[in-house]
């Protein structure tokens, strides 16, 4: 809502007033709606002798005449008002716009804090505590103003820096521009308002010299100390930034030294050292140069002479000893003889040699008063236009690019249109002047962030779901449109003439062409005023010959433009910014034909802003519209809604009762019931379930429980192999006590380190029967006790708790205690209706056990790599001699891929070991044993320093602890794998021999043996794997047999390498169908 | 004086502990990039953290282009905030360019740290002759004209290439802090970065320092843990992470933090 011009009057000043009044004016005079920053700073320009005017005057850089640089500013205020919209009914005073009356209360606040008239709002605000109060004074309003971004883009576009005109104003005339850079902060407590002036003395370093590079500086800094002041440069950049240092010394730059030593004479001996060492020149040769060197500095009447010996490294090299001793001590003395006149310098690549000098001359250290300076880059790059520069168009200006300081010249020239020039000039000056490109450049970069914005914008209407594909595509257009639009503004600041010429374009244009047509009659005015006699003619057969460049490109754009014509308004001005602020980089455009100009190096650059306000709030709405990240906030939610989905048919019967109800129903009710379910599903751990069982109707009733009997939540831990069947356990747990698997919340410790295996059987089961998810970043902790505090009736799963990290650690020690679960804020939530699993694959008490192990050939290792694979059946004749076996005609043979599964098992292998951190060493060194074909010997000897590396003692400590507080330990046997392996290949065989005939052969493919394995571990239902031999496999063998009609042929049965299945047989992870070949 | 650089970098110190930990952030990211690390330490240190003055959240004012050319001012910056906070020992754990400011800090004043961490560090990112630094002259100019052309775009190509591992919500974070850099200032940095070469002074390092390295990393292979080990002036291990990607203080926080420990109580 825009305020009435009388609202906003009452808050300022006459003086202040009198400003506004002009910006109303001048918006009405434009006919515009509302009267902005840019109204007020128009007027403000306008008056001939403001506070704005003076401060510009003062906080002017560049060498370019005052009088051209106000005319820069009042073109682009100019230009700035000229994009606004225009109103038809415009009324009497265009009321303030939102944005001009923030900086109205913004100068009023600040004029308040100021400590000038501070304590005078205080008594003030006794009596009358509206800050409405306070009346702004011009200077306050003035300074809030330039805080505006439109308004410091004006000022930057014209070459000025909106922070130095601040200075100019809070500072009075007398101030130079040294001192300035000393003064304290003149607004402690109002930082975020005027920070910008905090730039510069807010460090309290050494103030950086112009045109000074930093090694150099350093250098400088080392001279004026009292003692150590012999700087020896060390680095691989040393001996650069030594020749850099002295030749700028040589040529009279004396920026390069502190004051007090200006006028410091550099000598260097670097040459005769050498050929002395080199046994190139006498002894008494040398020693007379060192005579000579005595005088002069003796003579010396200036602060001193800086004696450069170069690269220390021909000290080093070099055999005669003797030579190099002379030297050091020649050196010393003289020295010691120059009563502080004298300083060395010197400079060397490495360490090694620096260290091969101390280990001859342990003393070089402190005769030579020596001062190690590591030198880490060169300033070949930074400090000329080295090939690095070249692609550093828009920042070009930072640094000194001496080619381009001296005037253009005439060829150069004339290829540049008037505005181009001018800007061209101005550029030129500023460089000169200093810094202030920086702002420049900020402000081309501010221009593309609205672009982004707009893009954006763009993505989202245009189909807001695939925003992320749209993005790109998009992204590549607007690139390509950006590429044409620059080169036709360049063509445009030549062609002139280019309203007549371009009907195809301007009509598109719509109403930008006035824009720029604006933009075209000022740069001539600008031309004529700047140098009337440099203005160029385009010679005709060059802009007919642009003609012709210029219609196919445009016809392009024609047809691409219909979407982004919101866009190019902005593009446009900033296309126009780049080609002005780059002239150099334009004119070599020029040059080139159109093709040509779309290389990346001179395509002007679109790099965004790095406003941070600005940043964050594309940041967010980004995330706003990417449905993927959406989906990532919520892993639960998803994961939750399809478990409850899945199993809710199957618990109908009790998830609709109450908490209170079900509690009941466990104390009172025979637990007999569920386990019985669950005894059939996991039939191979019914010891495990009648433990389970007995503990929660024993922890449940209250009595019993080791650790007081007011304590409801249950801890569990599971230890030994059979990842599968603990947490069907575990689901099977939280359907009993809860009612439902949706209360299941389990966590995988070590899922987050481990690497996983793509197409797993097993990803499939995770998440849509466990609801298992990973919890991506966010901290165990903060996981478990997020869902806890969400759902405190849940079953805890913790997988792998071995591996626990150190916060886990304590949460679980304290929650086991105290009954609290901490997260990693320190927020700690009630855990009392919670049971908690901790399940290790490792049996701490029954480390014999395990040991004890002989190894199975399908261990729970292999059979955790099982893929889920579609299958195939190949048949070929009986080419070798076939003999019964045990299992008569069924086989299994290794895989035909072994390389992939072998891999794959290997890296996992490596990963379990490496990983175990919380293993008591034996355990390490027993798996080890048995993973030695698999591993390669080099990295087992590495992993294990890692392991060794460990500070174990603490896990395991703690997990002893932790695991002797728990309400019951658990041990589970491992699966037979085995045995089932040999059940099913007896049903295989003796149904294969029955439908194929007793002559042919079936070779399983190993790794279809462990998907069937696996599917069968994960099954609910014991015949399921039967049922599946019997239906799919029997009759896809039947019906390949009944297809080659070959009597004594061999089938194998094998994975698809790739190819996933896609339906499944009911109740078990096979596929309903086989591929026949 | 001193107060206004605590607050321009963003200075904290947090913690309950003794001995005093400093985690300074890397290229591209800022001292929230630790977020997922502080709590392990909380306890234990009294840790100090702070934003480099390239980072997106300091204003980008006070980053002086004419005196950030080298990392030397990198390091005063860090030696300033160590001193007005009356640091005599500390630990400095550093990340990427951190990590070379820690090399240069502890040459300069070496009585400071008794400790390096050095997460993903390089003392030189272009190859040499006999150096693998795992980028050429080439593709860093590439890289450079990729910022200057489309800096969004080179964010989102260059954030999951440098988290490396398959996780979204780092590579989100680490898009957010590198976008937040003001794009001249990103470029400006990295350009500062390549042209840096600790090469030559490795050797003058005395502290004892810990190379935490993943097993792969886009800016830095494994053979600079290698080197850095052997050049390294001090006492110095190099400890593999199980990980991949540059910044496994975003990727993998949990493994990175029990990695630090052990390198600590070393």
């Amino acid at each position: 809502m825009p305020t009435p011009v009388s609202t906003a009057r009452q808050c300022l000043t006459e003086e202040a007033a009198r400003a506004l009044d002009g910006a109303v004016s001048v918006a009405k005079r434009r006919s515009h709606a509302q009267t902005t920053t840019l109204h007020v700073l128009s007027a403000l320009i306008a008056l001939p002798s403001s506070i704005l005017r003076e401060a510009c005057s003062r906080a002017r850089r560049s060498a370019y005449s005052p009088r051209l640089q106000f005319r820069a500013l009042e073109l682009s205020a100019g230009v700035s008002l000229d994009r606004l919209p225009s109103s038809k009914g415009a009324s009497d005073e265009p009321p303030i716009s939102n944005s001009l009356m923030t900086a109205i209360k913004r100068s009023q606040a600040n004029q308040r804090r100021h400590p000038e008239t501070f304590h005078l709002y205080q008594q003030l605000n006794s009596c009358q505590p509206s800050i409405s109060a306070v009346k702004v004074e011009l200077k306050h309003f003035v300074l809030s103003i330039l805080d505006d971004p439109i308004v410091s883009r004006v000022f930057g576009e014209a070459g000025f820096w909106s922070t130095d005109i601040k200075f100019a104003i809070l500072n009075p005339p007398t101030i130079s521009r040294f001192a300035k850079t000393r003064c304290p902060p003149l607004f402690s407590g109002n930082f975020s308002e005027l920070e910008l002036n905090k730039r510069g003395f807010n460090f309290p370093f050494p103030g950086v010299v112009e045109n000074v590079d930093e090694n150099s500086r350093r250098v400088g800094q080392i001279l004026v100390k009292e003692n150590l002041r012999n700087p020896l440069l060390i680095g691989v950049c040393a001996n650069d930034a030594l020749k850099n240092f002295v030749e700028s010394l040589q040529r009279g730059k004396i920026e390069v030294l502190p004051k007090e030593i200006y006028g410091l004479s550099v000598i260097s001996i670097e040459k005769e050292i050498s050929e002395f060492i080199n046994g190139g020149l006498s002894e008494d040769r040398m020693r007379l140069k060192f005579i000579e060197l005595r005088d002069m500095v003796a003579k010396c009447e200036g602060p001193g002479i800086i004696l450069n010996y170069g690269d220390l490294r021909v000290f080093v090299d070099v055999e005669s000893v003797d030579a190099v001793n002379l030297m050091v001590s020649e050196l010393k003395r003289l020295l010691n003889n120059s009563g502080g006149k004298l300083w060395l310098i010197g400079a060397v690549a490495d360490d090694n040699s620096y260290k091969k000098l101390l280990a001859r001359f342990s003393s070089i250290e402190t005769d030579w008063d020596l001062h190690l300076l590591p030198i880490t880059s060169s300033i070949e790059g930074l400090s000329s236009r080295s090939s690095l520069m070249g692609s550093f168009i828009p920042f070009g200006g930072f640094f000194p690019l001496p080619s381009e300081y001296e005037p253009p010249s005439t060829s150069q020239s004339s290829t540049l249109c008037n505005l181009c020039k001018e800007k061209y000039a101005q550029e030129v000056s500023v460089l000169k002047g200093g810094p202030t490109d920086s702002v420049v450049g900020q402000q081309s970069e501010n221009l593309s962030s609205w672009l982004q914005i707009a893009e954006r914008d763009l993505s989202k209407s245009s189909g807001a779901v695939e925003a992320i594909d749209d993005k790109t595509v998009l992204d590549a257009k607007v690139t390509g449109l950006q590429r044409k639009w620059s080169d036709i503004c360049q063509h445009l600041h030549r062609t002139r003439s280019f309203q007549e010429e371009n009907s195809p374009r301007s009509q598109f244009l719509g109403d930008q062409p006035s824009q720029v047509v604006s933009v075209l009659k000022e740069s001539t005015r600008a031309g004529s005023l700047l140098d009337e006699g440099r203005i160029t003619n385009l010679s005709p057969c060059n802009s007919l010959d642009l003609q012709n460049k210029l219609k196919p490109v445009a016809s392009d754009i024609d047809a691409n433009a219909k979407a982004e014509l919101q866009v190019q308004g902005w593009k446009i001005h900033q296309l126009e910014m780049n080609v002005l602020q780059n002239p150099s980089r334009a004119q070599h455009n020029w040059s080139l034909p159109v093709d040509c100009t779309l290389s990346p190096s001179v395509t002007p650059v679109t790099t965004d802003l790095g406003l941070g306000t600005l940043y964050a709030c594309a940041g967010e709405e980004r995330r706003n519209f990417n449905p993927k990240e959406h989906y990532d906030c919520t892993p639960y939610f998803s994961g939750s809604s399809r478990t409850s989905e899945n199993t809710s048919h199957q618990v109908a019967q009790s998830s609709y009762c109450s908490y209170g109800q079900l509690e009941k129903r466990i104390d009172g009710k025979d637990l007999e019931y569920p386990w019985k379910v669950l005894a059939e599903n996991v039939y191979w751990q019914i010891e495990a379930i009648r433990t389970i069982s007995q503990t929660v109707s024993r922890c449940r009733t209250g009595n019993g429980s080791s650790r007081g009997s007011d304590k409801r939540n249950v801890w569990f831990s599971f230890l030994g192999p059979d990842k599968v069947g603990k947490r069907k356990i575990a689901a099977a747990l939280a359907e009993t006590i809860f009612g439902r698997k949706g209360h299941l919340l389990s966590v995988d410790v070590e899922s987050q380190f481990e690497i996983r295996v793509c197409n797993s059987i097993f990803d499939h089961q995770d998440s849509e029967y466990y609801g298992l998810k990973k919890c991506g970043r966010k901290m165990v902790v903060d996981y478990i006790a997020e869902e806890l505090s969400r759902r405190p009736h849940s079953v805890v799963l913790i997988e792998n708790i071995e591996r626990a990290d150190f916060l886990v650690q304590n949460s679980l020690s304290q929650a086991i205690k105290i009954g609290k679960f901490r997260d990693s804020h320190g927020r700690e939530i009630g855990i009392n209706n919670a049971v908690f699993v901790l399940t290790s694959r490792f049996l701490k008490a029954h480390d014999d056990l395990f040991s004890g192990k002989v190894s199975y050939e399908f261990s729970e290792e292999i059979i955790s790599d099982a893929k889920n694979f579609q299958m195939q059946i190949l048949v070929g004749s009986t080419s070798g001699s076939y003999s019964r076996n045990r299992t008569g005609n069924v086989l299994v043979t290794p895989s035909k891929v072994t390389a992939i599964p072998c891999s794959v098992n290997k890296r996992k292998l490596v990963n379990n070991e490496s990983t175990k951190a919380g293993m008591p060493k034996r355990m390490c060194e027993m798996s080890r044993s048995n993973l030695d074909l698999n591993l390669p010997i080099e990295e087992m000897e590495q992993d294990s320093d890692i392991d060794k590396c460990d500070s174990e003692s603490n896990y395991e400590v703690w997990l002893e602890e932790l695991l002797g507080h728990v309400d019951e330990n658990v041990v589970f046997k491992p699966f037979d794998f085995d045995s089932l392996a040999q059940k099913i290949l007896n049903v295989i065989n003796f149904g294969f021999q029955k439908v194929v005939g007793p002559d042919n052969f079936l070779e399983i493919d190993r790794e279809v043996m462990v998907q069937i394995l696996a599917a069968a571990w994960l099954t609910g239902r014991e015949k399921a794997v039967e049922d599946w031999i019997e239906q799919v496999l029997f009759s896809s063998l039947m019906e390949a047999h009944q297809r080659c009609h070959v009597t004594d042929s061999v089938m194998k049965l094998v994975a698809c390498e790739g190819l996933v299945v896609e339906e499944q047989f009911s109740g078990v992870c096979l596929p309903t169908r086989i591929i026949l070949n | 004086m001193g107060q206004s650089v605590l607050e321009a970098l963003n200075v904290r110190v947090v913690g309950s502990g003794e001995k005093i930990l400093v985690l300074a952030h890397g290229f591209g990211t800022d001292q929230s990039a630790w977020q997922r690390i502080l709590p392990f330490f909380l306890r234990d240190y009294r840790v100090v953290l702070y934003d480099l003055v390239c980072a997106g959240s300091v204003n980008p004012d006070f980053f002086d282009f004419r005196r950030y050319t080298t990392l030397d001012a990198y390091v005063d910056d860090l030696l300033h905030i160590l001193d007005a906070l009356g640091v005599e020992r500390c630990t400095h754990v550093g990340h990427s360019v951190s990590a070379m400011i820690g090399i240069l800090a502890s040459i300069k004043r070496p009585e400071l740290f008794t400790k390096l961490i050095l997460i993903g560090a390089s003392p030189r990112f272009l190859n040499d002759k006999d150096y693998h630094g795992g980028f050429e002259h080439g593709e860093i100019e590439e890289v450079f004209s990729a910022m200057e052309a489309n800096y969004e775009a080179w964010v989102n190509g260059f954030a999951p290439l440098a988290v490396g591992a398959d996780v979204p919500a780092a590579v989100r974070e680490f898009s957010r802090t590198l976008f937040n850099m003001r794009p001249d200032i990103t470029l400006f940095v990295s350009r500062t970065v390549f042209n840096s070469d600790l090469r030559g002074v490795l050797g003058l390092v005395k502290v004892p320092c810990s190379i935490i390295q993943t097993t792969k990393d886009v800016s830095v292979p494994t053979s600079v843990a290698t080197y850095l080990k052997n050049h390294l002036g001090g006492r110095s291990t190099v400890h593999m992470l199980n990980v991949e990607g540059h910044l496994p203080h975003l990727s993998a926080p949990t493994l990175l933090a029990q990695e630090l420990r052990r390198a600590l109580s070393r």
